[in-house]
């Protein structure tokens, strides 16, 4: 992904260098903002609740980090590889016990409200902790949130937390919602979760099932002359097939989050007018994980798991099912990871005579019929990819004498399937790295997480050393030490394969050329395009 | 004989039945031709047809042989057609010569059950019925025969109804039968022919709707079917139609198949029927 992406920003880099010294006049519009318009782009999901601080998934933020804000965005180029939203500035004390964030100043919510640090509290304490999916474990330890004044709100934790967690976890895990609005009645109630109030570039317009949703601009937002386009409608399209189409049409404008098949980009990168981005999604990269059912003997092997790895491969899942829009993995932290990715742990290169070899060392002979044993395999039936992924699998676990039965649910009865009723022994799945291994991605191997945690280990492993390392490494404060106990992990992972990582991908813009500023951070699709404009 | 001959000066019925015999021989060649799983990987991905001799029909997403694919395909195709018209068709007759031969109340409520089926669309009776049991071979079998028995059931008590008034019936009767053994060893068989007229109709719909369950993802994934075939092709609609257009094809020429050979069979039968 990262050759693709360097290779992407070259190309784009060298065809500046030529549009300025053949067309200086129109690079030097295209750099000043243009004021107003409508961008219209495609949505295939449509989420029921738009609130983020509830819900922090990529599929509710697409929409909603426009209207409410995070404490801090991921930028690219920022220190920390954050940039300022509703916090200015931000501290950890030394002993892990608080962390202070000055708030900014004249900040007001969509009502006409003013924005204080009440309201951060409140959200942290009433909904990040106890509501949010990936809050519960990152401020497990949140005890209060002083506001000594309306500017400044400190976080003091029970017990000590490592700031750098805090820091990557803002991005997707602090979004302010509004106290006043949220006080009364019960949160997960509240009107405002299907129709927010923030303090975001766009109010809330208006959503029509099965059609659009239309937000309006916020003309008393706190960004300088932002934002720049007047409304933004997602429209609803389902079907994978019709962004491209309607992107020719030139009814829709973007399409991000892989709206585009994979397969259409070849043909649409010919399109005169329309681009492809690769850039805007590092900070969103998709992990696909083969989950193992150590419930089963046979899986509860080292040496049958590592046979599985052995029969994978990687680079054809790559080079065949992504189409080179991925990486291979070498392990449950993904190599465009800036902090904490190594790449010094124990490979398992394609290898079927190897495979084969392992099995039979582990007394699975294959029986007359060519097989050692059979399995069930559930593909998530989120992507495409994953899916396709599934059928791979499939085959290259036939290969080495291991008869997969592929079993397909909806989203629903997969999630219950794995996560619940723990009936697989192996699934595909496509857990997210949010920027740090602790906030989701320890929860994949970790022990005595409870059924039904969707997203965690429901495989039965457990493996106390690997425990040990990670409840160590969650109360590790020094940066560095708490880096090299992530670097540690890995390595561990790697080693035992409680699951199998295969690829690391992310997703592909396609937007018209006279869209401007697009994938100027690490999370631009779900950022909150106050800089974002339109060509006429 | 004159049937036969009567049968095969309708160009229609010929043509379905060349049809159906190619199909037949693509099903049943599939295990020789194309030996081994045809979900393998056998070359690069989306090789256009055409272009390499060993892969006629090219590869789909994966690499796989498109043409093994569509001979397997055949077989599931024929398969879940035959199964569950079959299974349609021995249902509806049963229930319905029961309820035409029992009459008064078991008939009432027999019909009664048959019109709460007909009044579900067929298709969403199958869509509901998979994505609740889940999808493997024998339950889109059930499900198309569940949705599908019901025609067969009115035609057979329709029948029934006459027949039962014959004399030899009434025959039957008097010699002391059991009412059950009349049914289904003298006026059953009497009341088959127009059911079975029915079954290329089922069959073709029974195909269809095992197409159309897995383009929707709720077939056997562990078996090629054409429509999960058409439904994965579709993803590449626009850079590879070849993927979804090929099996395409091949369904309509089975549905087409089938009917023009039922049609022609029905002809031939009533044509003879009229004469005699």
């Amino acid at each position: 992904m990262s050759g693709f992406t360097i290779s992407r920003r070259t190309m784009l880099a060298g065809s500046a260098m030529l549009l300025a010294s053949t067309a200086m006049p129109t690079l030097g519009r295209a750099q000043t903002p243009k004021k107003g318009g409508r961008l219209v782009l495609a949505a295939d999901s449509e989420p029921r609740n738009l609130n983020p601080a509830i819900v922090a998934s990529n599929g509710v933020f697409f929409i909603s980090s426009k209207i409410v804000e995070t404490l801090a965005e991921a930028s690219f180029d920022g220190k920390d590889g954050l940039a300022p939203r509703l916090a200015v500035s931000w501290e950890g004390a030394a002993d892990g016990l608080s962390a202070t964030f000055k708030l900014r100043e004249g900040v007001k919510w969509h009502d006409g409200k003013p924005f204080t640090s009440a309201d951060v509290a409140f959200s942290a304490l009433q909904i990040w902790k106890p509501l949010q999916n990936l809050g519960r474990t990152v401020f497990k330890d949140l005890s209060a949130v002083d506001t000594p004044d309306d500017l400044t709100a400190v976080f003091k934790f029970a017990k000590p937390t490592p700031f750098q967690l805090i820091r990557n976890a803002l991005p997707a895990l602090s979004s302010v919602v509004p106290k006043h609005i949220y006080e009364v009645g019960k949160i997960e109630d509240n009107p405002a979760n299907t129709a927010p109030i923030g303090t975001g570039p766009f109010k809330f317009g208006e959503y029509k099932a099965g059609q659009y949703y239309r937000l309006t601009k916020n003309t008393d937002y706190w960004g300088k002359d932002e934002p720049n386009l007047d409304e933004i409608i997602y429209q609803v399209l389902p079907d994978r097939t019709s962004a491209a189409s309607a992107l020719e049409a030139e009814e829709i404008q973007l399409a991000a989050f892989s709206a585009v098949p994979l397969a259409d980009l070849d043909r649409i990168s010919k399109v005169p007018g329309l681009k492809v981005i690769s850039k805007g999604y590092e900070g969103l990269t998709y992990q696909l994980v083969v989950e193992i059912n150590h419930r089963r003997k046979e899986l509860a092997d080292v040496k049958v798991r590592q046979a599985i790895a052995h029969a994978i491969d990687k680079d054809f899942v790559v080079k065949t099912v992504f189409l080179g829009y991925a990486a291979t993995a070498t392990g449950p932290v993904p190599k465009n990871d800036p902090q904490f990715y190594t790449s010094d742990v124990p490979t398992y290169a394609f290898d079927v005579a190897k495979a084969n070899a392992l099995l039979d060392e582990a007394g699975y002979n294959k029986g007359a019929d060519g097989n050692r044993f059979s399995l069930k395999l559930l593909p998530a039936p989120y992507f495409n990819e994953t899916k396709q992924f599934g059928d791979y699998l499939r085959q290259a676990l036939a290969a080495i004498g291991i008869d997969a039965q592929l079993v397909n649910n909806d989203s629903a009865a997969h999630i219950k399937a794995v996560y619940t009723d723990h009936a697989f022994d192996l699934a595909v799945g496509p857990p997210v790295f949010r920027g740090d291994p602790a906030i989701s991605t320890t929860i994949l191997v970790q022990s005595g997480i409870p059924d039904g945690v969707p997203f965690s280990n429901q495989g039965g492993y457990k493996n106390g050393a690997l425990d040990a390392l990670i409840a160590k490494a969650s109360e590790t404060l020094d940066t560095s030490a708490r880096t090299d106990l992530y670097k540690e992990f890995q390595k561990q992972v790697a080693t035992d394969l409680p699951l199998i990582n295969v690829a690391e991908w992310s997703f592909i813009s396609v937007a018209s050329d006279k869209v401007g500023n697009i994938a100027n951070n690490p999370r631009w699709a779900v950022s909150n395009w106050a800089d974002t404009y339109l060509e006429s | 004989m004159s049937g036969l001959r009567r049968f095969l000066h309708t160009p229609e019925a010929v043509a379905g039945v060349v049809i159906l015999a190619a199909l037949f021989a693509m099903a049943l060649s599939a295990s020789l031709l194309f030996p081994g799983d045809p979900q393998s990987i056998a070359g690069p991905a989306l090789l256009p047809p055409f272009q390499d001799w060993s892969l006629p029909l090219g590869t789909d997403r994966l690499g796989r042989n498109v043409l093994a694919e569509l001979f397997h395909g055949a077989r599931t195709s024929l398969a879940v057609g035959l199964a569950a018209a079959a299974a349609a068709l021995a249902v509806g007759a049963v229930i319905g010569t029961l309820a035409g031969f029992a009459g008064g109340l078991i008939d009432e409520v027999l019909m009664r059950i048959t019109d709460a089926f007909q009044t579900v669309p067929g298709f969403l009776l199958a869509l509901a019925f998979v994505s609740v049991v889940g999808p493997s071979l024998g339950v889109v079998v059930v499900a198309i025969a569940l949705s599908t028995w019901t025609g067969p059931a009115r035609v057979a008590r329709a029948e029934v109804l006459s027949i039962r008034e014959r004399d030899y019936v009434a025959g039957a009767r008097v010699i002391g039968m059991h009412p059950l053994a009349i049914a289904f060893r003298e006026v059953l068989p009497n009341a088959l022919p127009p059911v079975l007229a029915l079954s290329s109709v089922i069959v073709a719909a029974a195909i269809l709707t095992e197409a159309a369950l897995s383009f929707l993802g709720l077939g056997d994934p562990n078996r090629v079917t054409w429509g999960g075939m058409i439904a994965e092709g579709r993803t590449v609609l626009r850079t590879a139609p070849f993927l979804s257009i090929v099996p395409g094809i091949a369904l309509v020429l089975t549905v087409l198949g089938v009917y023009l050979a039922g049609e022609g069979i029905v002809e031939t039968t009533a044509v003879k029927r009229g004469l005699s």
